[in-house]
C-alpha cells in the first residue's frame, strides 16, 4: 500500500507540473501533429505510385505512432533527471523512503498517459484526413504502454549521462532521429543498403513497429514483437532505475 | 547521554581534492549542532556525509544507531543546500506531495501553521519571496516528524525577517526535542542557535565546542576603539598606564572588560585628550574562528592542549 502511495504521490506532483507548463504541454502534443501533416502530405503524394513513400497511409501508422512514442518519454525523462538534479531534489528524495524505481514508475506512468492521449490525437487526425482508413487493434495498448517504458528507460540513461538539460535535448534528437528512420517506421528494410539491415534489427523500435503494422495493417499474429518488446522494456527499465542518481 | 550522529576520522575525496579529511564529531540526541566554515569548507560534504547521499573512502559514520545506508528515512529530515522543489505546486501541494512518500505524516495545514504560510499556501512557489520559499522548503522537512534534522544553509538568501522566523522556527524543534544538525557561514545564526559549534576549514574540523567556550578560548579579549576628536589625534603623544594601537585616528585597547571602561576614559581625560566616540565589543565567534583558522588552533585561553573538550571525540550536548 505504501508504494502504491509514494507512485500516486510522485506521479501526481509530475503531472501536476506537467500541466502547469503550457508552452511544454501545447507542444508535446502539437509536435507529432506537425509530424503527422508533413509526413501525410508526403505520403499523399504518390501513394501507390512507388518511391520511399510509396505505401498506402495504413503502412505509416506505425512510424507516427512511434514519433509519439520515442521523442517523448525520451526528452521528459531526460529533462526531469537534469531538472531534479539542479534542484537537489535527488538529495533530497534520497532521505524519504521513496525508492529509485518508485519514482522511474511514477514518471513512466505520466508519460503513459501524455503518449496515449497524444496517440489518440495523431489517430484521429489520420481518421479525419485519410476519410477513415486506419484500422485499429486492442494491441496497440500493449505496445504503446510498452513502448512508452521502454524509452523511459532509455531517457532515464540519457538523464544519468547528459549533464544538463541542454545536453539531454541535444542526446535525445540525436539518439531518437536516426532510431525514426531505420526502424522499419517509414523506410521499408529493402530500401536500406543490405548490410545496414541487421543494424536495423537492433533497433527497439522496430519490434514497435513490426508489431504495430502486423496488429493495425497486415492484420498478422503480433506476439512475437509485442513479447520482444516487453522483454527489451523491463530490461530498459530496470537499467534506468539503476542510472538513477541516488543522491547529490 | 545518547548520541544521535557519530562520525570517526571521515575522509571523502573527490579526486585528488580532499574534501573531508579524518573528521570526526558526535552530536547529542537533542542537541543543535551547528557547523560553520566558508564556502567550499565540506560543510555540505559532511552533510551528505551523514545523510548517506554521499559514500566516502573511510572512517565510520552511525547516525540514529545505523549506517547511513540502512537508515530508517522516517526518523531523519533533509534540507539540502539550495534545493528547489518543483516550482509551479503549491506549498500546500508541496507538502501533500512530500507527505505522501512516508507512511504517516503530519497534517499539511499544522505543518503550513509552523512555518508561516497558512496565508500564501494556495500560491505557486515560484510566486513566493525568497524567504516564504526557504519556510516552504524547511516545511517539507517537518512532514514526518524526523528525530534528526539536517538544515544545509537554511537561511542563505531570505532577508532579516525571514532569517529570524527561521531561528525561531529552529528553536521551537529543538525545544521539542528534535536533534538539529544545521550549517551555516553566519557566525550570529551559529551562536544564536546552536549548543555546540562545529568549525570546519578546509575539509579539518579544527575545533568544536559551545559558542561561549570558543569565544573564551580563541575569541581574543574584549577592545575598547576610541576615536579621537580633530586633525591633532595624528600628533597627540599620550603617555597612559595602559597599551594600546595606533589605527589611524583611532586607539584600540585590547583586553578591556566592561567595568574596565570608566578607567580608560579617566586617563585620556587625564591627558587631555578629546574623542568623538567609544565603541566597546566583545570579542565573537568570528573572532575565534579567524584567529582559529588564521593562527592555527593555539588556544588563548585556559583549555587544555587538545582542545575545548578532552574527548578524543569531540562532542555536541545541550547546555542545560
Amino acid at each position: 500500500m505504501s508504494v502504491v502511495s509514494r507512485v500516486e504521490a510522485e506521479s501526481l506532483a509530475e503531472y501536476r507540473s506537467f500541466v502547469r507548463r503550457r508552452t511544454t504541454v501545447f507542444f508535446t502534443f502539437v509536435f507529432p501533429l506537425i509530424l503527422v501533416t508533413i509526413f501525410g502530405a508526403i505520403v499523399q503524394t504518390n501513394p501507390t505510385g512507388g518511391g520511399i513513400f510509396g505505401q498506402p497511409t495504413g503502412f505509416y501508422v506505425p512510424g507516427y505512432l512511434a514519433i509519439v512514442v520515442l521523442f517523448t518519454p525520451l526528452s521528459r525523462i531526460g529533462s526531469s533527471i537534469a531538472r531534479y538534479r539542479d534542484g537537489h531534489r535527488f538529495e533530497k528524495l534520497a532521505t524519504t523512503p521513496l525508492r529509485r524505481v518508485e519514482w522511474l514508475a511514477a514518471h513512466t506512468l505520466v508519460n503513459v498517459g501524455i503518449i496515449l492521449v497524444s496517440s489518440a490525437i495523431v489517430l484521429g487526425v489520420l481518421e479525419l484526413l485519410t476519410g477513415g482508413s486506419i484500422t485499429l487493434s486492442p494491441l496497440l495498448l500493449p505496445f504503446l504502454v510498452l513502448g512508452v517504458v521502454l524509452f523511459c528507460g532509455l531517457g532515464a540513461l540519457i538523464g544519468r549521462l547528459a549533464d544538463s538539460q541542454d545536453g539531454v535535448i541535444a542526446a535525445s534528437n540525436a539518439i531518437a532521429l536516426p532510431l525514426v528512420f531505420l526502424s522499419e517506421t517509414f523506410v521499408t528494410s529493402n530500401l536500406l543498403p543490405s548490410w545496414f539491415r541487421p543494424v536495423v534489427d537492433l533497433s527497439p523500435l522496430t519490434y514497435f513497429a513490426r508489431g504495430v503494422r502486423e496488429a493495425t495493417y497486415l492484420h498478422q499474429p503480433a506476439g512475437f514483437n509485442l513479447l520482444v518488446l516487453a522483454v527489451l522494456a523491463v530490461a530498459f527499465f530496470a537499467l534506468g532505475t539503476y542510472a538513477l542518481p541516488q543522491g547529490e | 547521554m545518547a548520541t544521535a550522529v557519530v562520525a570517526e576520522h571521515v575522509t571523502k575525496r573527490y579526486g585528488d581534492h580532499p574534501a573531508l579529511d579524518d573528521v570526526s564529531l558526535s552530536v547529542d540526541t537533542g542537541a543543535v549542532f551547528a557547523l560553520v566554515g566558508p564556502n567550499g569548507a565540506g560543510k555540505t560534504t559532511l552533510v551528505r556525509t551523514l545523510t548517506g547521499t554521499t559514500p566516502f573512502q573511510s572512517g565510520t559514520v552511525t547516525v540514529l544507531g545505523s549506517t547511513p545506508g540502512r537508515l530508517d528515512k522516517d526518523r531523519i529530515g533533509l534540507l539540502p543546500q539550495a534545493f528547489t522543489p518543483p516550482e509551479r505546486l503549491t506549498p500546500r501541494e508541496l507538502l501533500e506531495y512530500y507527505g505522501g512518500l512516508y507512511d504517516a505524516a503530519r497534517d499539511v495545514d499544522d505543518v503550513l501553521a509552523d512555518v508561516g504560510l497558512e496565508t500564501s499556501a494556495d500560491t505557486w512557489y515560484e510566486r513566493l519571496s525568497g524567504g516564504q520559499q526557504r519556510r516552504a522548503c524547511v516545511g517539507l522537512t517537518l512532514l514526518n516528524e524526523p528525530e534528526l534534522l539536517f538544515l544545509d544553509e537554511p537561511t542563505t538568501g531570505i532577508d532579516p525577517v525571514g532569517r529570524q522566523d527561521l531561528w525561531s522556527l529552529v528553536a521551537s524543534l529543538a525545544e521539542g526535542g528534535t536533534t538539529v544538525f544545521l550549517t551555516t557561514h553566519d557566525m550570529d545564526e551559529a551562536h544564536t542557535l546552536a549548543d555546540v559549534v562545529g568549525l570546519l576549514d578546509g575539509g579539518h574540523l579544527v575545533e568544536t565546542g559551545t559558542p561561549d567556550d570558543l569565544i573564551e578560548a580563541y575569541g581574543g579579549g574584549s577592545s575598547l576603539r576610541v576615536e579621537l576628536d580633530g586633525a591633532a589625534a595624528e600628533e597627540l603623544a599620550l603617555d597612559l598606564d595602559r597599551p594600546y594601537e595606533r589605527h589611524g585616528a583611532d586607539l584600540v585597547f585590547d583586553g578591556v572588560a566592561a567595568t574596565a571602561v570608566g578607567d580608560v576614559v579617566r586617563g585620556l581625560e587625564a591627558e587631555g585628550v578629546a574623542y568623538e566616540s567609544l565603541t566597546w565589543s566583545e570579542p565573537s565567534l568570528e573572532d575565534a574562528y579567524l584567529n582559529l583558522t588564521r593562527n592555527g588552533p593555539a588556544p588563548r585561553g585556559a583549555v587544555d592542549g587538545d582542545g575545548l573538550d578532552a574527548n578524543a571525540v569531540p562532542t555536541a550536548g545541550r547546555s542545560s
